[in-house]
């Protein structure tokens, strides 16, 4: 090895590399881990490194570990389960008085049937397209219809969150037969859809707790 | 058998049959692709899945190992057991995002673990995090000793090999021990931009060798 410059992508290589070592200060540190959020190649160089580097695995000895599972799961399971999800959003089909769900669906009729039609805000959906989502706004609502593949499977449900910008998530419903339809104002470009699985009912906490299964940004890929 | 025997799966015994395959809703991404010679990979996504008694074994086979890794690099028995519940609590969390084609299980899990323990460290206020480790690293055998049977540790330990030995072990305290480019420089008593040359350099050579 010669003592020229690096080339740019062997200086972000061996950006990749100082990130999984840990040898960054703080502030690079953060510069790094928001760049492999952006940048699935620059993510791509820091898994390859994990992977290089796993050899030395070998090297943690195992120490054994009080039962802390107890309290783990107090973290992410409390016992009682708060009406979840639907907080300050509320508005899914069941929720709505007669009278309501009728001006809804009137409103879904109308717009699809005549122009303006509903702004197509965002589709979810796995790369395979076997379960799809399809978010429209109209009105003053967002209505999330499921276009492809089905609910989640018994004592599980998919919910839907909405992700501003450096926020944590909020939950717009839960996602099951009907469509959801929920009164939230167009979102803007950034913000981001995010389909998890919880047990039955919602996530317990407010905050995703099972796997978040499909995203998409608001602005992209629509 | 220890925790780490679970991440590597061919000197474990048979796999488990999990039930996620079955389980429409999960994704089919980790459906398709998980690896069955990996009992750890199927674990995380059974969790992955919602399921938590995979979660409680998960706990059971690993906690040790990534207890571990996480005394290791923090040195603090009760901040490494709180950091273990966070671990924890991420794995479940991001257990979705798992892609066993793109890593072992046991791999993912320690990332998690060195990458909060690192965070941690470097949150620190004192700027070095170095005292007491000389007895740590020395009472600790370097990973080309301990290993024979398994390949790609002995590739690493070979290539380890290919660098200068300050260099390979810089490299080594940074991983295991957490030590920042100033704890290095300190140790090696070179000035900081030295040694970020250097240990760029070395992490080139290394990457060269290992993906021969």
């Amino acid at each position: 090895m010669t003592d020229a410059p690096l080339t740019p992508r062997e200086a972000d290589d061996a950006l990749a590399a100082e990130y999984v070592l840990g040898v960054l200060e703080l502030a690079e540190r953060s510069a790094a881990e928001a760049r492999i959020k952006r940048d699935p190649a620059f993510a791509a160089m820091v898994r390859g490194w994990e992977t290089r580097m796993e050899g030395l695995n070998d090297d943690f000895k195992p120490v054994s570990a009080p039962d802390l599972l107890p309290k783990i799961e107090a973290r992410l399971f409390p016992a009682a389960p708060l009406a979840p999800a639907r907080r300050g959003f509320g508005l899914t089909f069941g929720w709505l008085s007669g009278a309501a769900l009728a001006a809804v669906l009137a409103l879904a009729t109308m717009a699809t049937l005549t122009p303006p039609r509903p702004d197509l805000v965002a589709t979810l959906a796995t790369a395979d397209n076997r379960l799809a989502y399809r978010i429209t706004h109209f009105g003053a609502a967002l209505q999330v219809t499921r276009v492809a593949g089905v609910p989640a499977v018994a004592g599980q449900v998919h919910e839907l969150w909405i992700i501003a910008p450096n926020a944590n998530p909020v939950s717009l419903g839960l996602l099951q037969d009907r469509p959801l339809v929920v009164t939230y104002p167009e979102p803007p470009a950034g913000f981001v859809f995010a389909v998890s699985v919880e047990p039955e009912g919602g996530s317990p906490t407010g905050q995703p707790t099972g796997p978040v299964i499909l995203t998409a940004e608001v602005g992209q890929n629509t | 058998m220890t925790a780490d025997d679970g991440g590597d799966g061919a000197d474990t015994t048979a796999p488990r049959i999990s039930l996620f395959a079955q389980d429409l809703a999960i994704p089919v991404k980790i459906r398709n692709v998980c690896r069955m010679d990996d009992p750890v990979a199927q674990l995380i996504a059974q969790c992955a899945a919602a399921d938590r008694a995979a979660f409680r074994t998960l706990y059971r086979d690993t906690s040790a190992k990534l207890m571990g890794v996480l005394l290791r690099m923090l040195r603090e028995r009760a901040e490494a057991e709180d950091a273990l519940q966070e671990v924890y609590t991420r794995v479940w969390v991001r257990a979705g995002r798992y892609d066993p084609a793109k890593g072992r299980g046991m791999t993912w899990l320690i990332a998690i673990a060195r990458n909060l323990a690192i965070d941690r460290l470097r949150a620190r206020p004192e700027a070095h995090s170095d005292d007491g480790l000389d007895t740590v690293q020395d009472a600790a055998p370097r990973a080309e000793t301990q290993l024979v049977a398994r390949d790609e540790v002995r590739r690493v330990a070979d290539c380890f090999d290919t660098l200068d030995p300050d260099k390979a072990d810089a490299v080594r305290g940074a991983y295991l021990n957490g030590l920042s480019y100033l704890d290095l420089a300190a140790r090696h008593a070179v000035p900081l931009n030295t040694m970020r040359t250097w240990l760029r350099r070395s992490l080139l050579k290394l990457k060269e060798c290992l993906d021969q």
